[in-house]
C-alpha cells in the first residue's frame, strides 16, 4: 500500500486530467476501502523524509481535510469519522505526525503542525491526547533540538492555541507553553525564524495568558518580551510583536497603565519611521485603544463605578498621539481613492483620527484645526488633502456647538474646492461635504448647517460635481444621500427640498447610467442614494414627481432582461443592476403604500411590476433574486387580497426561495415574504400552505441550514396561522412538535457565548411569536386544539422567566403569550393558571417595567389572565 | 487556515462610499417594516376581542330577534339571577367573591339585554338590597379575601376581583337607573354607595360606572336632583373633572351636567366654585377630543344658563375664545350644539359674526341652532339687539324668513321678533323699538310673519300674532292695519275665529276686532 499511495498521490497532482482522475478515484477507493489504514498510510507518507517532497504535501493535506471541513456540519461527520477509528492506529498516526516537526524539509514540518492542531482541536476537549503539550515542550527544552524543531513546534502551538479553547488546558499546561512560547521569543538564544514563530504563537496564545496577566512579575516578563521584539531587526518579527501589541490593546486593557509610555514611543517611532506593514499595526494599537475607551463611555453606568477602569490613554496621550496621526495623513498614494482594496499609512492615520475624535470629543479640536488652517491653502495637494481628510475625520465627537461654527464658516471653503485641480482633494472634500450632512444637518432636531438660503447653493455644486471623475460622483452621492436623510421626519422642512428633486433624480438617474465607472460601485452608490432620496421626501408634495420615477425604472429593469449573457461574469453584471432596480421599486412602493391617494400608484401599476418581477425570476435557472423577493413582499402589503391572483405564476419562486438552503440569506427573505403575503391574502393563502408548511417543516429539520433561518421561520408559522385561522389544525402536530423541540434546545445553549445568546433570544422570541398567532388565530373556532400543549408552553414561559440575561424583547413576547393562551382557550385554563405560580411574578415584574409598551402588554395579559379566574 | 501567518487586522476606513452599508440598511429596513406589521396585526386580533365580546357582541345580535315571547323569558331569568346573587351574597365560605360577581355579571348582562331590559322584574325580586350589599365591599370581606388571596395566583388578582364586584353591582345600578321614573327612583337606597365610591380611593372604571349610574338618577326630574345634591353627590363628580383621564371626565361631566340642570342656580353656582374647576373646563375645552369637549360644553351651558355668579366667571375666563375656536374648527355637530348654546349664554358680539357664518352652514341643524343662539342674543339687551342689527346677519336671517324650512324660519321669526321689543318687566305689553320694526318691515319681513300665522303650530302661530300685534300697534301713522290687510293678514287671523287653542283665538280675535273692528276703513275714508 505504501508504494501504491505514493504513485497515487503524484498522479493526482499530473497535469494530465485523465490521470490525475483515475488517481482521485483510486484515492477514494483506499478511503472508502480501510479509513484507519488509509489515514495511517497518509501520516507515514508525511513522515517518510524518503518520499518526494509533492506526494508528502498532498498526503497531508489529504489528512487535514479528513479531519476538518469548513461547513459545520461535515466538519461534525468528519470528527465523529476520526473518533471512531482505533486507538492503536490513531496513537501511530500522531507518533508519526509528531515525528514529522523534527523533519528537515521545511514543507513537511509545517503541514504536520497544522495537522497535528486539527487533530488536537478534536482530542484535547475530550482529553484523548493528555501528553501531546507535554510532548511539544520537550522539543523545546531539549538541549539538543535543532532549531528546525523547535521553529516547528511553536507553529504548532500557535495552531493549536488559535484551535481550542483556553478552558481546555489545565493552568500548568497554559504556564508552561507560555514560558516555552516567550522563551522561544529571546534574542539571545534563538535563530530567527524559532523567534518569528514564537512571538507568531505568543499572538494566539494571549487569549491563554488570563491568570498570567493578572500576575505582575509574569505580566512584566511578558510585556518585556514583547516590547524588545518589537525593536527586533527582522521586520517580520516587528511586525509580529506590534500584532500582539494589537491584540493585548482590547484584551488586557485594564492593566496596560504601567506599559503605556514605553508602548507609546515604540509606536511613535515605528508609524515615523518603520515599514508600513510595521506602521500600520503601531497604528492599530490606538485605534483598539480608541475602541476599548469609547465601548467603556458607551456602557459607562456611573453607579457601579467598580466595573472596568477607564484608563483615559487616549485623553493623556492626545496631545502627542494627534500630530503624529497628522503627520501620516501627508502619506497618501496616488491611486488610493481609485481602490477600495487599498489599506495605507494615511487611511489608517486618518481613521485613527476618527476614533480618537470619538474618544476625547472637542478636546482634538484646538490640535487639529492649526494643521487645518496651515495646509488647506497649500500648492500641494497632499496638504490640502490631508487638511480636508484631517477636518472630515473629527466631525464626530465633539459637540455641534463647538463645530457649528467651525463648519459654516468652512463650508463654502469647501464648496469651492470640489473644483480643485486635484482628484483626490475633490474626493475627499465631496467624503468631508458627505459627514458634515450626516452628523450636522439634522432639522428635525432643530439644527443644520443648510439654511433654506445656501440650500441651493450646495446642490448646484453638488449636482455639478457629480459629473466629475468616477471616485468623486460616488462621494458625490454620499453627500446627497446624507443630505436627503436629515430632511426625513422633518416636518416643514423637509419641503425645502422639493424643488430641486426632479433634478436631483435626474442627475442620479444619469449616474447610474454612467459606464465609466469601471465596477458597479458608483451605480450602486447612485441608486441607494436615489433611495434614500425617495424615502425621506415629503410624499404629500413629490408623489407626482416619483411616481413618473416608476416607469423609468421600471424600463431599466426590463431591459436587464435583453442583456446578452454570454460569461457568468455577464449573469453577474446582469443581477447586480437587477438588484439596485428592485431595491428601488422596493422603497417606492414602501413610500406609496403609507397613503391611499399614492397606493393607488401602484395599484394602477402592480400588473406590470409584477410581471417585470416574475421575468426577473424566470432569467435566473436555480437562484431566487432576493432584492426583487423584497420587493414582492412590499407590493404584496400593498396590492392586499388583490395578490391572489399572482400567486399561482408566483408560487414556484417562492418554493424556490424556501428551498435555497445555500443562499441563506434569499431563505430568510423568502420566509418574510410568506409573512408579507399571509397578511395580504389572509385565507386566501390557504391553498398554497400545505406546500409552504412542508417546505418550512423541513427546513426547520435540516443540519445544512444556517441556524439564523430558523427564527423567522417559527415566527412565520404564526403568520400563516393568523392568516388561515382554524385551518391551521392540521399543522399543528408538527409545527408544535419543532416548536417545543426548538424550546427545549434553547435551555442548552453556551451562555458564554454573546452570539449564542443572541440567537437564543431570538429563537425564543420567535417561538412564542409562533404561540401567539397559532392562539390568536384559533381563538374563534378550535381553539381546543391548543389545550394539550397550553402546560408544556407555560414551563417553557416558566424557563424563560427564570433565566436573568433574557432580552427585553423575548420578555415582551411571553407575557403577550401569556395572555394569548389565557384569551384563547378561556376557562380550560383557570387550573393552568391556578398552579403556575411564577405568573403572578412575572406579571409584577413586568407591570413595573419603564416600557410603556411592555406595561400596556402585561395588563392586557392581568386582564385575560383575570377573565378566566372569575369565569 | 492561517496558511499566510497571521490574518492581518484590517479596519473599515473611515472614509467609505455610501453604496454598501446603504443597501444593508435599506434590506433591514424592509425587514423592520415586516415586523412591525406583524406586531400591529396581532395587536388588532388581541384587542379585537376585548371590544366584541362577550356581552356586547351577544345584546346587538340578540336584539332583532327578540320578540314578546322572549320578554318573559327575560324576566325569569333576571328572576333568577337575582336569586342567585342573593345566596351569592349570603355565601360567605372559600371563593365568596368569585360567586358574587358571577352572579352580578350574569344579572348585568340580563339588564343589558333588549330594549327593554327587565328592569320591574329584576326589583320584584329585591334587587336593589343585594346591589347596596355588593357596593357596601369593605373591610369585613378584606379578612376573608385574605386566604383567597393566597390562592389566587395572578398580582393584583383579588384588586380585580374586588374592583370587579364594584364594577358589576355599579353597572346593574346603571342599568335600572335607566328605566322608567319609579324604576329609578327605587335606586334611593343606593345613592349613598354610589357617591361614596366616587372618591378619590377608588379605582376609575368603578368611580366612572357610579358617576354614570348617578348621571343616569340626576337625570330623572328635579326632585331626585335635589337628593343628590343634598347628599354630596356635587363636589366628587366635579373633582373627577379635574383630571385629564378622556372617559372619566366625560361621564362625569355628563352626569354634572344632569345634576345641575335646575331649575333652581344652586347647584350652578356650587359648581363652578369647586376649586379648579374653572381651570379644568378650560383644558378639557382647549385640549380634549371632540367627544369629551361636548360634554364639557353642556356643563358650560347650564352653568351659564341658570347661574349668574357661573356667567360672571366664565365670562371673565378664556372660555369664550375657546368655544369660538371650537365653532371655528369643529364639524361635529354634537359639539357644535352646546357650544352655540353656551356662547348664546355668554353673549359676545363676536359670537354674532361667527353665528352669521353658521347661517350659510349646510347643516340645517346648525342653521337652526345658530338661529337660536341669536334668538337668545336678541331677547337680551338693547346694545345686543343693536348688535345684531346691525350686523351682516340680518340680510340673512330675512332671507331665510322666507326661504327655509318651517323649523328654522320659526327660530330666525324669534330672532327678528326679538328685535323688535325692548326687555320688559313682568307681564306687560312689550315695548317698541320703532326703529328696528320699521326698518325690518321695509325690508319686506311681514309676509313671512304672516305664514307663521297661517301654520299649523301653535307656538309658531302665537309668534306670528305677536309680531302682527307689533305692527299693528307700532308702525308710525297708523300703517300697520293697512300693511297687515295688504299682505293677507286680516285673513290669516281670521282663521283663528273658532280656533280649539283658545289662547290663540282669542289674541287673533281681539287683534281683529280692535284693529279691523266696525271702524276700520270708515275711519280711514272719514278723513
Amino acid at each position: 500500500m505504501a508504494m501504491e499511495i505514493t504513485q497515487f498521490l503524484l498522479a493526482a497532482q499530473s497535469a494530465d486530467a485523465n490521470v490525475r482522475n483515475e488517481a482521485e478515484a483510486n484515492i477514494r477507493q483506499l478511503q472508502q476501502q480501510n479509513l484507519p489504514g488509509f489515514l495511517l498510510s497518509l501520516s507515514v507518507e508525511l513522515a517518510n523524509n524518503e518520499k518526494p517532497a509533492e506526494s508528502r504535501r498532498l498526503a497531508g493535506i489529504v489528512l487535514k481535510n479528513s479531519l476538518d471541513a469548513k461547513d459545520a456540519s461535515m466538519k461534525e461527520v468528519l470528527v465523529q469519522q476520526w473518533m471512531t477509528i482505533d486507538i492503536s492506529f490513531k496513537s501511530q498516526i500522531k507518533d508519526l505526525l509528531l515525528r514529522t516537526l523534527g523533519s528537515p524539509v521545511p514543507e513537511a514540518r509545517h503541514t504536520s503542525a497544522q495537522v497535528i492542531a486539527k487533530v488536537a482541536s478534536i482530542e484535547i476537549p475530550q482529553k484523548q491526547w493528555p501528553e501531546l503539550i507535554r510532548s511539544l515542550l520537550n522539543n523545546m527544552t531539549q538541549p539538543e533540538s535543532h532549531a528546525a524543531v523547535k521553529q516547528a513546534t511553536l507553529e504548532t502551538l500557535g495552531y493549536i492555541c488559535e484551535e481550542i479553547s483556553h478552558e481546555d488546558l489545565v493552568q500548568d499546561e497554559v504556564n508552561a507553553v507560555l514560558t516555552a512560547v516567550v522563551q522561544g521569543m529571546n534574542l539571545a538564544e534563538n535563530s530567527v525564524e524559532v523567534r518569528l514563530a514564537a512571538t507568531r504563537a505568543l499572538y494566539n496564545a494571549l487569549d491563554f495568558a488570563q491568570t498570567n496577566f493578572q500576575n505582575e512579575m509574569e505580566r512584566n516578563y511578558i510585556m518585556k518580551m514583547v516590547c524588545e521584539t518589537a525593536k527586533s531587526k527582522e521586520v517580520e518579527i516587528r511586525q509580529a510583536a506590534f500584532e500582539c501589541l494589537v491584540s493585548i490593546a482590547s484584551t488586557y486593557y485594564d492593566v496596560l497603565e504601567p506599559y503605556m509610555q514605553t508602548i507609546f514611543e515604540l509606536t511613535s517611532n515605528a508609524v515615523k519611521g518603520d515599514e508600513e506593514a510595521v506602521a500600520l499595526q503601531a497604528i492599530e494599537f490606538w485605534s483598539s485603544i480608541c475602541d476599548e475607551e469609547i465601548e467603556l463611555q458607551e456602557f459607562e453606568n456611573p453607579e457601579s463605578g467598580d466595573s472596568s477602569p477607564h484608563s483615559h490613554f487616549i485623553e493623556k496621550a492626545r496631545s502627542s498621539l494627534v500630530p503624529m496621526l497628522l503627520e501620516t495623513l501627508l502619506k497618501q498614494e496616488e491611486d488610493q481613492d481609485q481602490d477600495d482594496s487599498i489599506w495605507n499609512i494615511s487611511m489608517a492615520g486618518g481613521t485613527c483620527l476618527g476614533l480618537v475624535a470619538r474618544t476625547v470629543g472637542n478636546e482634538i479640536v484646538p490640535i487639529v484645526m492649526p494643521f487645518v488652517e496651515a495646509n488647506i491653502v497649500k500648492p500641494d495637494w497632499r496638504c490640502r488633502e490631508a487638511a480636508t481628510y484631517a477636518f472630515g475625520s473629527i466631525l464626530e465627537g465633539p459637540t455641534v456647538e463647538k463645530l457649528a461654527p467651525l463648519v459654516q464658516a468652512g463650508l463654502e471653503f469647501l464648496l469651492n474646492a470640489m473644483q480643485d485641480e486635484n482628484n483626490h482633494v475633490k474626493d475627499t472634500t465631496a467624503w468631508t461635504l458627505s459627514r458634515i450632512f450626516e452628523l450636522l444637518h439634522c432639522p428635525s432636531s432643530g439644527f443644520s448647517v443648510i439654511s433654506p438660503e445656501n440650500l441651493q447653493r450646495i446642490l448646484a455644486v453638488l449636482l455639478e460635481s457629480i459629473k466629475d471623475a468616477p471616485n468623486v460622483a460616488e462621494k458625490v452621492c454620499g453627500a446627497i444621500y446624507y443630505l436627503a436623510q436629515g430632511y426625513e421626519d422633518a416636518g416643514p422642512s423637509s419641503s425645502l427640498l422639493t424643488p430641486y428633486l426632479t433634478s436631483i433624480i435626474a442627475e442620479l438617474l444619469r449616474t447610474a447610467d454612467r459606464t465609466d465607472g469601471g465596477d458597479s460601485k458608483l451605480r450602486s452608490s447612485a441608486y441607494e442614494t436615489l433611495n434614500e432620496v425617495v424615502r425621506c421626501s415629503n410624499i404629500t408634495e413629490t408623489s407626482q414627481i416619483i411616481a413618473e420615477l416608476v416607469p423609468a425604472i421600471m424600463g431599466r429593469l426590463s431591459q436587464t432582461l435583453e442583456l446578452q449573457i454570454v460569461s457568468s461574469d455577464d449573469r453577474e453584471k446582469q443581477g447586480d443592476l437587477q438588484a439596485s432596480l428592485c431595491g428601488v421599486l422596493q422603497v417606492i412602493i414602501q413610500k406609496f403604500s403609507s397613503s391611499d391617494d399614492t397606493k393607488s400608484i401602484i395599484l394602477q401599476a402592480a400588473d406590470q411590476i409584477m410581471l417585470l418581477f416574475l421575468r426577473v425570476f424566470a432569467c435566473r435557472s436555480s437562484t431566487v433574486h432576493e432584492e426583487a423577493m423584497l420587493a414582492i413582499g412590499a407590493l404584496a402589503y400593498a396590492t392586499g387580497p388583490e395578490f391572489a391572483k399572482y400567486m399561482p405564476e408566483f408560487y414556484q419562486y417562492l418554493q424556490m426561495g424556501l428551498q435555497n438552503s445555500e443562499e441563506y440569506q434569499v431563505c430568510t427573505i423568502t420566509v418574510g415574504v410568506v409573512g408579507d403575503i399571509c397578511r395580504a391574502l389572509d385565507d386566501k393563502i390557504l391553498p398554497y400552505c400545505d406546500g409552504i408548511m412542508t417546505l418550512l417543516l423541513s427546513d426547520l429539520s435540516s443540519s445544512q441550514l444556517h441556524r439564523s433561518v430558523k427564527p423567522p421561520i417559527f415566527s412565520c408559522f404564526g403568520d400563516i396561522a393568523l392568516a388561515i385561522g382554524e385551518h391551521f389544525e392540521k399543522y399543528v402536530p408538527h409545527a408544535l412538535q419543532m416548536m417545543q423541540d426548538a424550546s427545549k434546545a434553547c435551555a442548552h445553549l453556551d451562555v458564554n457565548d454573546e452570539e449564542l445568546m443572541d440567537y437564543g433570544n431570538q429563537l425564543r422570541r420567535s417561538i412564542f411569536e409562533a404561540y401567539s398567532g397559532i392562539l390568536q388565530g384559533f381563538k374563534n373556532a378550535k381553539a381546543e386544539v391548543m389545550m394539550p400543549y397550553a402546560q408544556h408552553l407555560l414551563q417553557f414561559i416558566e424557563l424563560v422567566f427564570r433565566d436573568r440575561q433574557r432580552d427585553e424583547s423575548v420578555t415582551k413576547a411571553a407575557v403577550a403569550v401569556m395572555g394569548d393562551l389565557a384569551d384563547a382557550l378561556g376557562p380550560n385554563t383557570k387550573i393552568l393558571f391556578k398552579d403556575c405560580s411564577f405568573c403572578a411574578e412575572f406579571l409584577g415584574e413586568c407591570l413595573q417595567s419603564d416600557d410603556e409598551q411592555l406595561k400596556e402588554t402585561a395588563g392586557w395579559t392581568q386582564g385575560m389572565i383575570g377573565r378566566v379566574m372569575v369565569s | 487556515m492561517a496558511d499566510d501567518g497571521l490574518a492581518h487586522h484590517r479596519r473599515d476606513p473611515i472614509k467609505s462610499s455610501v453604496g454598501n452599508g446603504a443597501a444593508q440598511r435599506r434590506r433591514q429596513n424592509a425587514v423592520t417594516v415586516g415586523k412591525e406589521r406583524r406586531e400591529s396585526l396581532v395587536r388588532a386580533k388581541r384587542l379585537c376581542r376585548v371590544g366584541t365580546s362577550g356581552s356586547d357582541s351577544e345584546v346587538s345580535m340578540d336584539n332583532d330577534m327578540m320578540i314578546d315571547e322572549e320578554q318573559s323569558i327575560l324576566e325569569t331569568q333576571a328572576s333568577a339571577a337575582v336569586e342567585e346573587l342573593k345566596s351569592a351574597v349570603a355565601y360567605q365560605g372559600k371563593g365568596a367573591m368569585q360567586k358574587r360577581v358571577s352572579a352580578l355579571r350574569e344579572l348585568r348582562r340580563i339588564l343589558s339585554r333588549s330594549e327593554f331590559p327587565p328592569i320591574e322584574a329584576a326589583l320584584k325580586a329585591g334587587a336593589i338590597s343585594f346591589l347596596v350589599q355588593c357596593l357596601s365591599f369593605g373591610s369585613a370581606d378584606e379578612q376573608k379575601i385574605c386566604w383567597e388571596i393566597v390562592k389566587l395566583i395572578c398580582s393584583g388578582h383579588v384588586i380585580l376581583l374586588g374592583i370587579l364586584q364594584l364594577l358589576e353591582a355599579a353597572w346593574c345600578l346603571t342599568n335600572i337607573a335607566a328605566g322608567k321614573q319609579e324604576e329609578t327612583k327605587a335606586l334611593l337606597p343606593a345613592l349613598p354607595l354610589l357617591i361614596a365610591h366616587l372618591g378619590e380611593k377608588s379605582s376609575s372604571p368603578v368611580a366612572e360606572q357610579c358617576a354614570w349610574a348617578l348621571g343616569n338618577v340626576a337625570g330623572e326630574g328635579e326632585e331626585l336632583r335635589n337628593i343628590l345634591l343634598s347628599q354630596g353627590a356635587l363636589p366628587p363628580l366635579a373633582r373627577m373633572m379635574l383630571p385629564n383621564k378622556g372617559s372619566t371626565v366625560r361621564t362625569a361631566a355628563w352626569a354634572l351636567s344632569n345634576l345641575i340642570k335646575g331649575p333652581n342656580p344652586t347647584a350652578a353656582t356650587e359648581l363652578i366654585r369647586v376649586d379648579g374647576v374653572v381651570d379644568a373646563i378650560l383644558r378639557h375645552l382647549k385640549k380634549a377630543d371632540e367627544e369629551l369637549a361636548t360634554e364639557v360644553a353642556w356643563v358650560i351651558v347650564y352653568l351659564s344658563a341658570l347661574s349668574n355668579v357661573a356667567t360672571g366667571i366664565l365670562v371673565k375666563s378664556d372660555v369664550l375664545q375657546l368655544l369660538v375656536e371650537r365653532l371655528a374648527t369643529s364639524n361635529s355637530l354634537q359639539l357644535l350644539i352646546p357650544v352655540l348654546r353656551s356662547l348664546g349664554n355668554l353673549v359676545a358680539d363676536k359670537v354674532i359674526e361667527v353665528l352669521g357664518k353658521c347661517l350659510k352652514s349646510e347643516h340645517r341643524v346648525l342653521k337652526k341652532e345658530a338661529a337660536w343662539v341669536l334668538s337668545n342674543i336678541a331677547a337680551g339687551s338693547v346694545e345686543h339687539k343693536q348688535l345684531i342689527y346691525t350686523s351682516k346677519a340680518l340680510a340673512l336671517l330675512l332671507r331665510l324668513l322666507s326661504t327655509a324650512p318651517f323649523d328654522i324660519r320659526k327660530e330666525v321669526a324669534y330672532v327678528l321678533g326679538n328685535l323688535c321689543v325692548a326687555p320688559t318687566q313682568g307681564d306687560a305689553k312689550p315695548n317698541l323699538i320703532q326703529e328696528h320694526l320699521v326698518s325690518l318691515i321695509g325690508r319686506g319681513c311681514l309676509p313671512g310673519f304672516i305664514d307663521l300665522v297661517r301654520s299649523a303650530d301653535p307656538e309658531a302661530a302665537r309668534l306670528g300674532l305677536q309680531f302682527m300685534e307689533l305692527v299693528l300697534r307700532g308702525m308710525p301713522n297708523g300703517e300697520g292695519p293697512k300693511l297687515v290687510e295688504r299682505e293677507d293678514g286680516i285673513d290669516a287671523m281670521e282663521r283663528f275665529q273658532f280656533h280649539e287653542n283658545e289662547d290663540l283665538r282669542n289674541m287673533a280675535n281681539g287683534l281683529v276686532d280692535k284693529y279691523f273692528g266696525e271702524d276700520y276703513g270708515l275711519d280711514v275714508s272719514g278723513e
